[in-house]
Parts: structure tokens; C-alpha cells; sequence
């Protein structure tokens, strides 16, 4: 049975504290459970709905829309790399063809240490420093296929 | 209208300094003494002054700021709330990305300002998800703001209280479109909604609600401290004041510039951004972001960074995301990336949005392909047609931008690949 | 009350109504999915978009009120072609299921495409987008995901009128697909509803599944008889079987929904077998087939022995809250006008009291008899018996000797119900003679002196009065099986054995007299019966 941490009850309460109405801190408690539990499967969905008294078809209806919140086990470390215009433009593609070189997985599948998976995603915002990938909460820009490899090395070795 | 020389730095006047990020640098710096003038103010004046200002929206639709803010109700008993739009996800705009993160608290400022202008005592950034380092940032300096009590019960020691939080989507591009925006601030999927009531009468829990663009309020503190006429004094006759332009692509020096509104486009491509990259030769243009109508080389002569000059040629100011191609793009999968990014942000409410992205993006991707037929050149024109004015949100409309102008504009290309 | 121009007509809307709804009124049809007249207003079909002066962009007619002096164009070319995109949008991601769909003949995607699309395909199978078929969502509802056309009906059912949710929007763009959480059934009384207001074969009823094409089927107008609300429904039935019973708009009963246990009430009809002919009990005690002649006959001529030997008040009058008005007006002229008797009474349960009493917020009563007031308003229920059991207690202290007694079990079945026949069968057993009007077999029957067999609910037209004094009009839909004839008609012989006036040829005859004699009638006519019905006094 899958629950909150007491630290993550905590920061579910100050949340909360933030909005006038209880069902607007709904997607900020998604992505507080996603941080706790990797990503938001249907056991997540039902306990969310458990908590904050909503059916778990609706809450799992608002997960699905955004694609931020996994719909299927992610890696340690995801990897999203962007496919829009101005990375396109500056060669995103053979930096998504070394991502596939290295992990060895497609699309939203897991390497087998469960450290890695990746995605393409729509324009991060960094399109003077394209291309650009995200990994958590930090982005890698100005790639190339060598500092694609670097940066899933380093990764990997920690 | 020729270049101004010098032209005025409002947003980006201390952009490159060391520390800005910080409320003590900020404040040696001039900041937040706009809002204590601002505080000074009678709400009412302070709408007027934003009106006279001529400041207009800049996110993508060149609203008229004061005008939005006159349509809010004064007189009800339900909360009035400023909502911030950070959620930038136009393709080619990064603009406000640098703002929270350079600058935080300019935006903080203007919110303020906003909020006081609006009796407003609840306001939310909604920044995207993937802009969680830029959120950090920007909720240190708001912690930094309520420890200087500019933001709490009582704003500079005035009768005003005001809480400001910040609030991350989760990926989705529909929420920059403001009732998209609200539904998703609400806790909802993020599905825009019929318009009327508009979101000034029935917004943020059906109560007046205004949505503004980053760098729409981080204009705010400059306008109250210089005065609405010095602002109304840059730019053109429609388009007053200063842009952020976030140019990428092919040019030597992508990144933020900061120009009047009338600049030329050219002189922005080939000062600003330091021309077209590896000597290679102009072949198109997308000005505003990837919804606004890609333009020829040839048609950017003489056009003007303002709404009615890019308008009158054909495109739009948009976003002011601006994306320069160069001679060996290709213009098919070019557009075939773009039509991507719009099936798969559609959020799917409507019929033809719905339908018309996701058919539009396959057809291209049978194009890239080599398995087009020469039919599907102008069943993408008719896709468009059947798109365009019909759907809740201008999600659509964004797709038939694109779609519109690079087939019109390259049909041999997309002939080219098509022959069977 | 604004006035605008529709397609050049001067129309007279009502106050806050929107353009959909105004046309509605007067009769001009605007094609839409998701507008439902009982669900919130959602505007995401864009199938309703029409051409107001003025607006510069086509507008959907349920979204925009009617103001005054709008000049409004539902069918000129600019619109034609804007549904005609709609339409072909939906249809580019439709499977091609008519074959082997449900909805085929009653289909929206169908009907509109002859009208407004007839168009050539311009999609290969191949790029359509493929979603889940054949969702088992319970006992009422199968879910085919590649059929929706999103309209967001069911979800809106669901988060409003029941108010649980269930269904929901899953993914975005065009790969949304509508479900349940982890597919689970559909798990409350209302969710047959659903599988109306679809205007595709998403989600189609899993009882109707693959019985009948549509077409085939003939519709008769009629009331449910599964409780006391009285929801307007639609019998569709084909050679003397009933398919399936679907909701009539009534706004002011049951708008637009049927709960799924009335729903399904036809079915108890073919449960058990039927009684084919009058049967009556000879000298040695054993009941055997009779004629209706012969039956009417020996009962007249034995009740008015037993009167003379024991008075008027020995004779017992036992009506059944299932019994259409019809039946008991003339129940009551034969047992109480033309025999004398006094004691009357229908209740086998507290019906009285469950009549009024709600089983839930939308739609059901406790009451499971669609005609409890009716029976009370003929003057059918007695203070000093109580119900069944004071009758069981007359009888047994010998105060009742003899007794007329209507019985339809319920169509909805509930865990008390056999209990309740057993105080029939005790009734029946301690009465030295019974007369027993009924439509189905019973171990019970086999004590009954005369059994005489008639039509229950659905095989004879009638009106049936709801909790609220409502009177409404239920029609014949097929015929009953053997010899068994209408209530109405079966006292109708009665009264003609008995020397008495008997004229009436129909059901609708019976009515005129009942509204003659009747005070709570006296200003109905037939024709106020039909949807909406009148409320009497």
C-alpha cells in the first residue's frame, strides 16, 4: 500500500496552504507524488483520489494530459531531448541517435539497471542554445553528439 | 520608421549584472521604488496610466494591457486575481525564461504593481513544468520579497496585503493559453474554455480574473516610474514600447535582444543576431514563434518589428520567437516538425483541432517519407480550411499558420517530394 | 422574450435560451453531439455551428443566447461546409463498423453523413488511429473506444446526474480516449443512460447487444411500470417481443434518463410461464380450463350468493397497484357499484407510505407499483383493513368470506417480494372463494377458486397515476399470449353477466366514463395524458 512519507505529508499540507480552493493544489500533488514515486500509475492515482476525495478515474484523467507526469515507469535519470524546430534546425538528430547508441532502449522504455530512459519533447525554451536536452530539473544545451555521451557517462557513474 | 540609435533598455537594463537575481542588487539598482510610487497611486489612476502607455500584451496576442485590466469588475464581492503567464512553451521563445532567471524580481515588481492596480490579493506565476530551475529561482526572490515585507499583510507598510505563489505546470503548451491557463491553475485537464464569460468577469474560480504575460508586467515598473508618456514616446503609433525578441535558427548570435517596436527585421537579423550563420544565403523567416506564417526572404524587405507592419506583410508579431532558416533547410520537413509539435498539443476538446493536427502531421510524415501523393499537397490547404475559425481555442488556427504559408509559399518543394 | 431571424423566419425565443434550444422549439433541426438538452452545455462538437450577422467567425448555436434582433443562418453554404468539415474530421478516425454496430439505423454519424457529408474518404485505413474495442463495462454498458467521437455526453452524465464520475477523458489530443479507471464496471443505478445519450456506438447496451437491427423494431410510447415516478419510456418491440425500453424526454418526471432496473423490467415479463386460459375449480376441487362465458357466469352467480347469505361487507376487493386505471375503475363498478361490496384495499406492502418516499436523489421510489395513487384516488384503500394483513385477519375471523383479487408482482424485483406473495397465497388460501385476475403463474393460484388470466403491463393500453397525481398514458405494445384479456375488459364481461351496463369497446372509453365519475378527473381528457401528463387533484 503505497502512501506518503511523513516529509512528503508535510509539504502535501503546505501546498494545500497555497490555494483557495483544495482541487487547484491537484496538479502540484501529482507532481509532489511523481517526485515520491516515480511516476503516477493507477495504484498512485487511486491513492491520490484516497487523499484528496476524488475519484481515481479523475485524477488519473488529469494526469494523462500532461506529459510531464509519467505514465509508465521512468528511469533514475530521464531524459528528455527536443525535437522542435530551432534544435531540429541546429542537429538534434544524430544527438537522439547517440542517446538510442547508448542506452539501448526506445522511446519511454527503461535500461535494464533502471537507471535511464528517455523522450523527445516539444521546445524547452532553449532554442539560442539548441539543441537541448532535459534531465530532473536541468538542462543540458549547446549538445552534440560527443557531449550527449558525456553527460550519460557521467550520469552513469554515479 | 528608421532604427532609433541607443534605443531604450526597459527590460533588459540589467540583465548582464552581476547578482541582479538578488533583492539587495535589485534594490540599488532603482528597483521596487516603482512600486512604492505605484502604492502611492489611486488604483483607478494607475489602470489609466497602463492604458496611456499603449502597453500591449506580450505573450502572443497584442491585447492592450489597460484596456484588459478597465474590463475587470470593481464593484463585486468576489476576489480579483492576477494570474502570470510563464508557461512559454511557443516554439523559438525563450524571452521570459531569461527574465525570471536573470531578473526575478522585475517580474515580481510588476506584479505588484499589477496586483495593486487590480486590488488583487492573491496572485500565481504559472511557470511550465520544465522551467522547474527558473521556478526555484524565481520563488527565492519571492521569499526574498516577503523577508523586505514587499509582498505579505501589508506591501511596503501599506493597507494592501498580498501573497504571490508560484504555481509549475507539467507539460502541457495549451496552458499558455490563458482560460487553458486557469483550468489547469484550477486543478484541471487543461481544456480552454467557451468564450463568454470572459475571464475579467468569470476567470480563476469563476471570479475576475486578469492573465498577463511575463514580460507584459515586467514592463510595469518602468512605465510607473518614467510615466506612461515616456513609454508611449517609444515604438510606433500602435505599437508602443520595447520587445524581447528571442532569435535562434541560423544566425551567428542566437539569444534575447531587447529593440523598439519598429525596428526594422532585417537590421534585427543582421546586427542583433549577427546574420545569417556560416555565410550561407536568407531563405525564410518565422518572426513571432512557430504559429505565426513563415515569411520569403524577399517579402521580409522593409517589414518592421511592430503588429502592423509584420500584420500588413502577411505574418504576425506573435511571441516575438523569431527563427531564421537558411538556404539548405528544407521547407517540407521543416513544416512536417512543426505539424508534429501541434498534433501532439492539441489538447483534444474540439473536432477539428482534434482531428485536423493529428491528420495534418501524418500526411507530412508520409510526405518526409517519400510515400506522399501529389493530392496530398492540397488536401494539407484543405485540412487548413477545414481547421481555421472553427474551433474553441486558437490552437487550430496556430497549426494553420504554418501549414498555410510553407505549402503556399514552397509548393515546389512539397511537389518535389510528393511525385509518385 | 427576444425576437430573431432564422433562416429568414421571425422566430420568438424564449428568455436565456440559446439558439440550438430556440430552433428546437420551432421545429428546425441544428446537428450537434455533445449538446444534450438535461447536460451541461459543453461546445466541443462544433457540429452546431452556425452563421450569426455580425460575428465574423461561424458560432455554435449551443454556446450563444439568443439576443434581440440576431439575424441567424443555419444552412447557408458557409455552414454547410463547415459541418461538412466537421463531420468528415470524425469520420477520419472511425472504424468502419456499421456491420457489426449497434447503433447502425439510429446513428448520428450515420444520419448526418446523408445529409450533410457524402463525401470520399481521404484517409487510408492505415493512418486512422487506433484505440480499444469491446470494454466490458458491467452488466449494462460495453465501451468501444475507436467509435467515440468525444463528445463528452457520458462524462457529463456521470460527474453531473449521478455524481460519481466515473467516466473520464484519458490522454490528449487524438489519441483521448474516454474509459473507466482500470476499466471497472459501471457500478450505479443510472448507467444504462449513457447508452442513449451516445449518438455513436461507443457505448452500447451489453442486453440490446447484436439482438435486432433498429429498423426492424416498432416503437410504442408508454409509461414504465417498474415504480411509482412513472418515467415516459419507448417499448421497442418486434412479433410480439419486446427488445428494449428506452427513455422518453419527460422534464418534468425523468427528463431524459430511466434508471436501469426499469429499464431492464421487461424482461420479468417472459420469466415465468403465462396463464393461458380462465381455469376454475370443479366439484372435486381441481382447477381446469373454462371458458370466459363460462367463468364470468359461475363468478357473478356465486357472489351474489354469497352476499345474499353474508351481506355485502363479506365480499372482499383486493386491487393490484400494477393495474392500469382503467382496470380498477371497472373493478370497482363491478365488486363495489354492482355487488355492494365495501371492502377495498391493494396494499401488500406500505405502499401508501413508499409511494411518495424517494429511493434516491434522481430518479427511484421505494413504491415498486406504477399506479399506488391511482388506486387511492379510486377509492381502493381502506382505513380499517390496513393492507394485506387486516385482510388476512377478516378473513380468517370469518368477517370475509369472499374475494376479488388483482395481482402483478412487481417488475422490479426486490429481496421482500416473495415474502409478500406469501401473504398473498395466505389471502387466497383463507378465503372460502377467490377470484384471482392475473397474468403470470403461481403456486398460490392453486388455491384460487377462479383464476382468470390477464394482460399485465405493456400488453393493454391505460393510464397509470405516479406518486404526484400525474396521469399519463401508457400504450399496448404487444399482445398477450392464449385468452388472457385486459382488466378493464375482464370486469367489463363481469358487469354484462352480472345484468349491468357495460359499453365500453376500449380502453380510451373507459377513461371518458372514469372522468365523468371520478372528481379528481373530471377535467382530463385522453389527450392531456400523453407526454407530459396532467397532475389531477
Amino acid at each position: 500500500m503505497i502512501q506518503f512519507t511523513e516529509e512528503a505529508k508535510r509539504r502535501y499540507q503546505t501546498i494545500l496552504s497555497h490555494y483557495p480552493e483544495k482541487r487547484a493544489a491537484l496538479l502540484p500533488v501529482l507532481t509532489l507524488a511523481q517526485r515520491e514515486f516515480g511516476w503516477i500509475s493507477q495504484e498512485v492515482a487511486e491513492y491520490i483520489g484516497g487523499l484528496m476525495c476524488y475519484p481515481p478515474s479523475d485524477v488519473l484523467s488529469v494526469a494523462t494530459f500532461y506529459t510531464m507526469l509519467h505514465k509508465k515507469p521512468a528511469g533514475k535519470y530521464h531524459i528528455d531531448i527536443c525535437k522542435n524546430v530551432s534544435c531540429w534546425l541546429m542537429g538534434v538528430n544524430p544527438c537522439v541517435d547517440e542517446i538510442k547508441r547508448q542506452l539501448g532502449v526506445e522511446r519511454r522504455d527503461v535500461t535494464a539497471d533502471g537507471k535511464f530512459s528517455w523522450d523527445t519533447t516539444e521546445c524547452l525554451g532553449s532554442c539560442g542554445t539548441a539543441p537541448a536536452m532535459q534531465i530532473g530539473d536541468r538542462y543540458y544545451e549547446n549538445l552534440t553528439p560527443k557531449s550527449v555521451a558525456e553527460i550519460i557517462e557521467n550520469l552513469r557513474n554515479e | 520608421m528608421p532604427a532609433l540609435p541607443g534605443m531604450t533598455k526597459i527590460l533588459l537594463a540589467n540583465i548582464d549584472k552581476p547578482d541582479q537575481a538578488s533583492i539587495t542588487k535589485y534594490r540599488e539598482r532603482g528597483g521596487y521604488k516603482a512600486l512604492e510610487k505605484a502604492l502611492a497611486m489611486e488604483q483607478t489612476a494607475l489602470i489609466d496610466e497602463v492604458k496611456a502607455s499603449g502597453l500591449r500584451g506580450r505573450g502572443g496576442a497584442g491585447f492592450p494591457t489597460g484596456m484588459k485590466w478597465s474590463f475587470v469588475p470593481r464593484n463585486t464581492n468576489k476576489p480579483t486575481y492576477l494570474l502570470c503567464n510563464a508557461d512559454e512553451s511557443e516554439p523559438g521563445t525563450f524571452k521570459d525564461r531569461i527574465l525570471m532567471e536573470r531578473d526575478p524580481h522585475i517580474l515580481i515588481e510588476g506584479m505588484a504593481i499589477a496586483c495593486y492596480a487590480l486590488n488583487c490579493h492573491l496572485s500565481y506565476i504559472y511557470i511550465r513544468g520544465e522551467y522547474e530551475f527558473v521556478a526555484n529561482t524565481q520563488q527565492k526572490a519571492l521569499d526574498e520579497a516577503y523577508e523586505a515585507k514587499i509582498l505579505g499583510p501589508s506591501v511596503m507598510g501599506k493597507d494592501f496585503a498580498l501573497d504571490i505563489f508560484v504555481h509549475l505546470g507539467q507539460g502541457a503548451y495549451i496552458c499558455g493559453e490563458e482560460t487553458s491557463l486557469i483550468e489547469s491553475l484550477e486543478g484541471n485537464r487543461g481544456y480552454p474554455r467557451i468564450k463568454p464569460p470572459f475571464p475579467a468577469t468569470h476567470g480563476f474560480l469563476a471570479s475576475p480574473t486578469v492573465v498577463n504575460n511575463v514580460e507584459t508586467l515586467a514592463a510595469l515598473p518602468w512605465i510607473v516610474q518614467n510615466g506612461a508618456a515616456a513609454y508611449a514616446a517609444i515604438g510606433t503609433e500602435k505599437s508602443k514600447g520595447t520587445k524581447l525578441f528571442s532569435v535562434s535558427g541560423h544566425v551567428a548570435k542566437p539569444g534575447v535582444y531587447e529593440v523598439d517596436l519598429g525596428y526594422p527585421l532585417l537590421d534585427f537579423i543582421n546586427n542583433e543576431a549577427g546574420g545569417v550563420a556560416n555565410g550561407r544565403k536568407l531563405k525564410a523567416v518565422i518572426p513571432g514563434g512557430s504559429s505565426v506564417p513563415v515569411m520569403t526572404a524577399a517579402e521580409c524587405e522593409g517589414v518592421l518589428l511592430d503588429y502592423e507592419s509584420l500584420l500588413k506583410a502577411g505574418s504576425m508579431l506573435g511571441s516575438g520567437g523569431m527563427i531564421v532558416l537558411d538556404e539548405t533547410t528544407s521547407m517540407p520537413e521543416t513544416l512536417s516538425v512543426i505539424a508534429d509539435f501541434y498534433a501532439h498539443e492539441s489538447c483534444g476538446q474540439c473536432t477539428p483541432c482534434r482531428e485536423g493536427t493529428g491528420w495534418a502531421a501524418k500526411i507530412l510524415k508520409n510526405i518526409i517519407a517519400g510515400e506522399g501523393k501529389p493530392s496530398d499537397v492540397d488536401l494539407l490547404l484543405k485540412i487548413a480550411d477545414m481547421m481555421e475559425g472553427k474551433t474553441i481555442c486558437p490552437l487550430a488556427d496556430a497549426d494553420v499558420m504554418p501549414i498555410r504559408s510553407f505549402v503556399t509559399k514552397f509548393r515546389s518543394e512539397f511537389e518535389a517530394l510528393c511525385k509518385s | 422574450m427576444p425576437k430573431f431571424t432564422l433562416n429568414g423566419q421571425e422566430i420568438e425565443a424564449k428568455a436565456g435560451q440559446t439558439i440550438i434550444q430556440a430552433a428546437e422549439d420551432h421545429g428546425v433541426e441544428i446537428p450537434h453531439y455533445c449538446y444534450h438538452p438535461d447536460l451541461p452545455i459543453d461546445g466541443n462538437c462544433r457540429m452546431c455551428l452556425v452563421d450569426v450577422e455580425k460575428m465574423p467567425k461561424l458560432t455554435p448555436a449551443c454556446t450563444t443566447l439568443v439576443n434581440e434582433g440576431m439575424v441567424v443562418r443555419s444552412e447557408n453554404e458557409r455552414v454547410k461546409q463547415a459541418v461538412r468539415g466537421v463531420l468528415e474530421f470524425l469520420l477520419i478516425n472511425h472504424p468502419v463498423d456499421c456491420p457489426v454496430c449497434d447503433q447502425a439505423g439510429e446513428c448520428r454519424l450515420q444520419d448526418y453523413y446523408m445529409v450533410y457529408g457524402l463525401h470520399t474518404s481521404e484517409i487510408s485505413l492505415g493512418m486512422k488511429v487506433r484505440k480499444r474495442k469491446v470494454i466490458d463495462l458491467g452488466p449494462m454498458v460495453v465501451l468501444d473506444q475507436e467509435r467515440c467521437v468525444l463528445c463528452s455526453r457520458c462524462i457529463r452524465f456521470f460527474d453531473h446526474v449521478t455524481e460519481t464520475g466515473e467516466m473520464q477523458f484519458f490522454g490528449r489530443g487524438d489519441h483521448v480516449a474516454i474509459g473507466t479507471f482500470q476499466d471497472r464496471p459501471l457500478d450505479n443505478p443510472y448507467s444504462g443512460n449513457v447508452v442513449d445519450i451516445c449518438p455513436v456506438g461507443a457505448l452500447t447496451s451489453r442486453d440490446f447487444r447484436f439482438k435486432c437491427r433498429v429498423w426492424f423494431l416498432h416503437a410504442t410510447d408508454s409509461i414504465c411500470g417498474g415504480c411509482s415516478t412513472g418515467c415516459a419510456v419507448r417499448i421497442d418491440h418486434r412479433d410480439g417481443a419486446i427488445f428494449r425500453m428506452i427513455p422518453r424526454r419527460n422534464p418534468e418526471v425523468n427528463r431524459s434518463w430511466l434508471c436501469d432496473e426499469g429499464r431492464l423490467s421487461f424482461h420479468e415479463l417472459n420469466k415465468t410461464e403465462r396463464i393461458s386460459r380462465p381455469l376454475m375449480k370443479g366439484r372435486d376441487g381441481v382447477q381446469a380450463p373454462v371458458t370466459w362465458e363460462e367463468a364470468v357466469r359461475s363468478i357473478d352467480a356465486r357472489l351474489k350468493e354469497i352476499r345474499a347469505a353474508n351481506g355485502a361487507g363479506s365480499i372482499l376487493g383486493f386491487a393490484s397497484p400494477s393495474a392500469t386505471n382503467e382496470g380498477l375503475f371497472l373493478f370497482k363498478r363491478y365488486v363495489g357499484d354492482q355487488l355492494g361490496a365495501t371492502q377495498f384495499d391493494f396494499r401488500v406492502d406500505s405502499e401508501d407510505k413508499n409511494v411518495l418516499e424517494e429511493e434516491d436523489q434522481i430518479l427511484r421510489h421505494f413504491d415498486k407499483h406504477p399506479n399506488s395513487i391511482g388506486a387511492i384516488k379510486l377509492g381502493l384503500m381502506s382505513k380499517e383493513l390496513g393492507g394485506i394483513d387486516g385482510a388476512i385477519e377478516a378473513a380468517r375471523a370469518g368477517q370475509i368470506k369472499a374475494g376479488v383479487v388483482i395481482y402483478f408482482p412487481p417488475l422490479v424485483r426486490r429481496p421482500c417480494d416473495e415474502e409478500v406473495e406469501g401473504r398473498v397465497f395466505e389471502l387466497i388460501d383463507v378465503l372460502e372463494y377467490s377470484v384471482v385476475l392475473a397474468a403470470h403463474k403461481s403456486e398460490w393460484q392453486t388455491a384460487a377458486s377462479v383464476v382468470l388470466p390477464v394482460t399485465p403491463w405493456s400488453e393493454e393500453e391505460g393510464t397509470y397515476t405516479n406518486f404526484e397525481g400525474r396521469v399519463q398514458f401508457a400504450g399496448k405494445a404487444i399482445d398477450a399470449g392464449g385468452d388472457a384479456l385486459a382488466v378493464w375488459e375482464a370486469f367489463a364481461m363481469l358487469l354484462h353477466a352480472s345484468g349491468a351496463e357495460s359499453p365500453w369497446m376500449s380502453a380510451e372509453d373507459v377513461f371518458a366514463t372514469l372522468t365523468e365519475h371520478v372528481p379528481a378527473y373530471r377535467e382530463v381528457t385522453l389527450d392531456k395524458t400523453r407526454l407530459p401528463g396532467v397532475i389531477v387533484g
